[in-house]
């Protein structure tokens, strides 16, 4: 709809076909590594835990129970990820998906970089214009977004740890509503971008947001929190739905 | 956070001091290494596989997603520390998903070994819970979406893989949208969102088509703005802390 700024002509170099260069041998070697760091950063934490722990009261058998709770708490929510993961992977491939959706970011924050990355190139992700360049370029957006939620970390918690004073004293009401404002405004505007591209977008967004609304409703009136787990989830497969039938209809029609 | 009671033995305190260099040392290297690997791979997909893509273009791909979640990526760290604590910052930035795995798995532990919150017990006890929810994570990321993934995506017909493609995006920002806007809590920042992007998207970008690439940091900017000027005294009050990670 828009004519892009930087317009990227569909040279030799620059094919759609996005799981020619997705699921490069190069990528998959990263998210080994990144799943390698983890194990490894899980086996420290545990041995220095296990060694402090008798100083603080804590026997081998709390040990265990923290484990087994933390795991088996993890697994509803670990299935609810991978669901949305699954519905991303024709877009992304599995090896962002992995190391973004999967690790490190998360559904929300990383599809909404990849489309502000692929809008700064002038293309809109999934359609004729989301070329390799717009793909390379939207996930290099979501891990360099990642690698900056690392490095804030790095440089605040040892910060924190201090007591510093100082970042802790940031005025309440601005902690409160400007980054609120941040998401809200950046959510919204992602999300009415999408409509203008066709009434099938229309329609998954509506029926997406119908669904989640359902989820959160039902959550909060049953006390069921699974639901909110698996709202996003759930949103997406039903959405996708609707849109296939539309799709159909439009054929058939 | 100090617990410097003269009744402990010195051997506790000791103990925790090496559990504290121990988790800080070896959660800066594991997360420098995280964040060094993780960029690698698109940055050789960028430079390495031939594709026209310069430096500039990463750069205005950086701002326009900076521009969006800058405040976010410092706020984010700074709500989590007093419920996390140190040791357990350096776990939950890499492996990601906090508010909706992390945290819960923490909580369900502390309680069932009934871990005071804050004590170092309560810390302990969350670093071995993350461990357990992370060896899950990984595992069913592997065979949910590495393994089975995969393969669904082999068989799956490509007119519905097509259909995913294209409209899988505003299923995830319809149904994020309303998630944020029920997590937030604040009405009116929610009605300035709106009003702001349904000008930036339906006025505005029509009638100036370039600004497309800065359409998102406009509305962020804009609703940021109105929020602020007309915030009522309420919002400040009933805020609650943001969770995007």
């Amino acid at each position: 709809m828009h004519q892009p700024l930087a317009f990227q002509p569909l040279t030799a170099s620059d094919s759609p076909d996005i799981m020619a260069i997705a699921n490069n041998p190069v990528l998959w070697i990263c998210v080994a590594g990144v799943f390698g760091v983890i194990i490894i950063q899980s086996i420290i934490f545990m041995k220095a835990a296990r060694r402090a722990a008798p100083s603080v009261d804590m026997s081998a058998q709390d040990i265990r129970t923290s484990f087994r709770s933390g795991a088996v708490s993890a697994i509803g929510p670990s299935l609810a990820v991978s669901l949305v993961a699954i519905a991303l992977l024709g877009l992304f491939g599995a090896p962002a998906v992995l190391s973004r959706i999967g690790l490190i970011g998360s559904a929300a924050y990383d599809v909404s970089a990849a489309g502000i990355a692929a809008g700064s190139m002038g293309a809109k992700l999934g359609d004729a214009s989301y070329t390799q360049s717009v793909f390379a370029v939207a996930f290099f957006a979501m891990s360099i977004g990642g690698a900056m939620w690392m490095l804030a970390t790095l440089v605040l918690t040892p910060l924190l740890r201090k007591g510093d004073a100082k970042i802790r004293s940031v005025n309440p009401a601005a902690m409160a509503i400007v980054p609120a404002a941040a998401l809200i405004g950046a959510f919204s505007c992602l999300g009415l971008t999408e409509l203008p591209k066709s009434g099938i977008h229309v329609l998954s967004f509506v029926v997406s947001a119908a669904v989640m609304g359902t989820c959160l409703l039902l959550a909060k009136k049953l006390g069921k929190s699974w639901l909110r787990e698996w709202g996003l989830g759930i949103s997406i497969v039903v959405g996708l739905g609707a849109a296939f039938l539309a799709v159909g209809q439009a054929a058939g029609a | 956070m100090s617990t410097t009671t003269t009744t402990v033995p010195t051997t506790n305190s000791t103990a925790m001091a090496d559990f504290n260099r121990t988790t800080s040392r070896w959660g800066q290297i594991t997360m420098i290494a995280g964040l060094l690997i993780s960029v690698a791979g698109p940055l050789y997909l960028v430079f390495g596989t031939g594709l026209d893509i310069g430096p500039a273009q990463l750069w205005i791909a950086f701002a326009a997603v900076a521009a969006t979640f800058g405040i976010i990526w410092i706020v984010e760290p700074l709500t989590y520390y007093p419920i996390l604590g140190p040791a357990a910052m350096y776990q939950a930035f890499m492996i990601g998903n906090i508010s909706n795995k992390l945290l819960p798995a923490a909580l369900i532990a502390q309680t069932n070994i009934g871990a005071k919150p804050g004590s170092k017990r309560a810390e302990l006890a969350a670093v071995v819970a993350i461990c357990g929810a992370a060896v899950v994570h990984l595992i069913s990321l592997a065979i949910f979406v590495g393994l089975l993934g995969s393969w669904l995506i082999s068989v799956i017909p490509p007119q519905v893989l097509l259909v995913t493609r294209l409209y899988v995006l505003p299923t995830v920002l319809g149904a994020v949208l309303v998630q944020a806007i029920v997590s937030m809590k604040q009405p009116r920042t929610t009605a300035f969102a709106l009003l702001v992007s349904a000008v930036v998207v339906f006025v505005v970008l029509p009638l100036v088509p370039s600004l497309a690439m800065v359409s998102t940091a406009i509305a962020v900017l804009g609703t940021i703005l109105l929020a602020w000027f007309f915030r009522g005294k309420s919002t400040v009050a009933a805020a609650r802390p943001i969770h995007l990670e």
